[in-house]
């Protein structure tokens, strides 16, 4: 006997936002990391820096922690994105 | 085949039985791994009728990415959980009290911690839906308490992503994540139950929902001493602090007949438990380097980190079969990140369902 079933997943889509413009190139521009204050991320944004700067010339690293790691960045360092070319963050543990 | 059903608005597909069902849904990643009941339209037209909402009421947007839930869209997860009619109200609530912003959904569910959401339910609607909170009243009790539990983690999986690997980064988990619910023995105590200490008047029925790490159980059959019983509660509390997180957050407790008795004839009250548990449920910080976190000792070890920042903070719960010395600890996923939440359940659970 056919039986006709439901969808359950969300058909609706939630208010989201939409991606930036993607740079070409990152020489001479400003890369923003978001922490979640993990220990361990502090070595891997420090090694990351070190590449930026080195291999791809960026110009300017600005360093952010958020103040809970399980929540999203605060509205202040959401603010300061706008003036950052690209952001680092989402690194866990 | 897809088409639109008039009333309800979710896609529908037509599949040759039961087991090509199962496959379907399976092969679309949208179970837990067992088996669901095919989600038809009229097993959830009549989840949505016996909770009088229509099928678009909004229960909530969920905080962060802000994806919107329907009435529709969590009942089609209820029915594919094995909820009947009668179960769907408890689900309802429990999904608006899971999108209050100090619930923290998203990092409660995205976290590599790994928790699950365990649901209390209190008041009349426990013996509507026949929920037992006697025997096993942690794992499979009743049919109830089993299935409104799976509702939450297949509503979380269809309707937030929350998928092992996507959004779900947890590194073990634990068994609570197929199901965690249970009611309070509230005929059994004389203790006030869980939601009428939450603030919640009495004889209406309520859910209360917590990030919840899996039980952790003591024993204690040699003493009828307040004192000593609650102790053993208090060394498996530091024991959490120290294994897993030090800080401090909403735990349960959840005691059984056994020593709930001792407790309540010595005249202990569930406020005066809270507040030995608060007093003795505490590390120095420097102890952590007898467990092999000494590096993050540094220079605070003198430090005392309490389980339970305030008395307010604990959940007592009355419930578990009637005989053993046992009880259980329910430590939360990340001390005071997100708070236990209880809300009452708004259906009329006297009413009749509308007639056709």
């Amino acid at each position: 006997m056919t039986l006709r079933v439901l969808d359950p997943t969300n058909e609706m889509k939630g208010a989201g936002g939409q991606q930036a413009a993607r740079p070409s190139s990152l020489q001479g521009k400003t890369v923003g990391f978001i922490s979640n204050g993990k220990e361990g991320t502090k070595g891997y944004f420090g090694h990351l820096e070190r590449m930026l700067r080195e291999e791809l010339g960026v110009a300017h690293i600005v360093w952010r922690t958020k103040s809970n790691y399980s929540a999203p960045a605060d509205a202040a360092i959401v603010d300061e994105i706008k003036r950052w070319h690209a952001v680092v963050t989402g690194v866990g543990d | 085949m897809q088409t639109k059903r008039v009333g309800l608005t979710s896609k529908t597909y037509d599949v040759d039985d039961f087991a090509a069902a199962q496959e379907f849904y399976h092969s679309n990643g949208w179970t837990d791994g067992l088996p669901v009941v095919p989600p038809t339209a009229v097993a959830v037209e009549a989840c949505l009728e016996w909770a009088l909402m229509p099928a678009d009421q909004l229960i909530g947007i969920e905080p962060v990415r802000e994806q919107p839930i329907t009435a529709e869209k969590l009942a089609i997860n209820a029915v594919m959980a094995g909820c009947l009619p009668v179960h769907f109200p408890v689900v309802a609530t429990a999904w608006q009290a899971m999108m209050k912003e100090e619930f923290l959904l998203h990092g409660v569910t995205s976290s590599t911690g790994g928790c699950a959401i365990l649901v209390i339910i209190n008041g009349p609607i426990r013996l509507e839906i026949g929920a037992n909170p006697s025997f096993n009243a942690l794992a499979n009790s009743d049919r109830a308490t089993a299935a409104i539990g799976r509702a939450l983690r297949l509503a979380l999986i269809n309707l937030l992503a929350v998928r092992p690997g996507g959004i779900d980064r947890t590194t073990l988990g634990h068994p609570g994540k197929f199901s965690y619910c249970l009611a309070e023995d509230e005929e059994d105590t004389v203790w006030q139950p869980l939601s009428v200490v939450r603030g919640i008047p009495e004889g209406v029925s309520a859910v209360t929902v917590m990030a919840a790490m899996a039980p952790r159980q003591i024993m204690n059959e040699w003493t009828t001493d307040p004192r000593e019983i609650l102790e053993t509660f208090a060394a498996e509390m530091r024991a959490n602090q120290l294994h897993y997180s030090i800080y401090g957050g909403n735990y349960a407790i959840v005691i059984p007949k056994q020593l709930r008795e001792h407790i309540q004839g010595a005249g202990w009250s569930n406020r005066n438990i809270a507040e030995f548990l608060h007093e003795r449920a505490r590390v120095r910080r420097a102890e952590w380097a007898d467990v092999g976190k000494g590096s993050i000792v540094r220079d605070r070890g003198d430090r005392i980190h309490a389980a339970l920042e305030s008395p307010d903070d604990l959940l007592v719960v009355a419930a578990g079969g009637p005989a053993g010395g046992f009880g259980a600890i329910i430590s939360p996923w990340m001390g005071s990140k997100t708070k236990a939440v209880t809300a009452a359940i708004g259906a009329c659970v006297d009413c009749e369902p509308p007639k056709g």
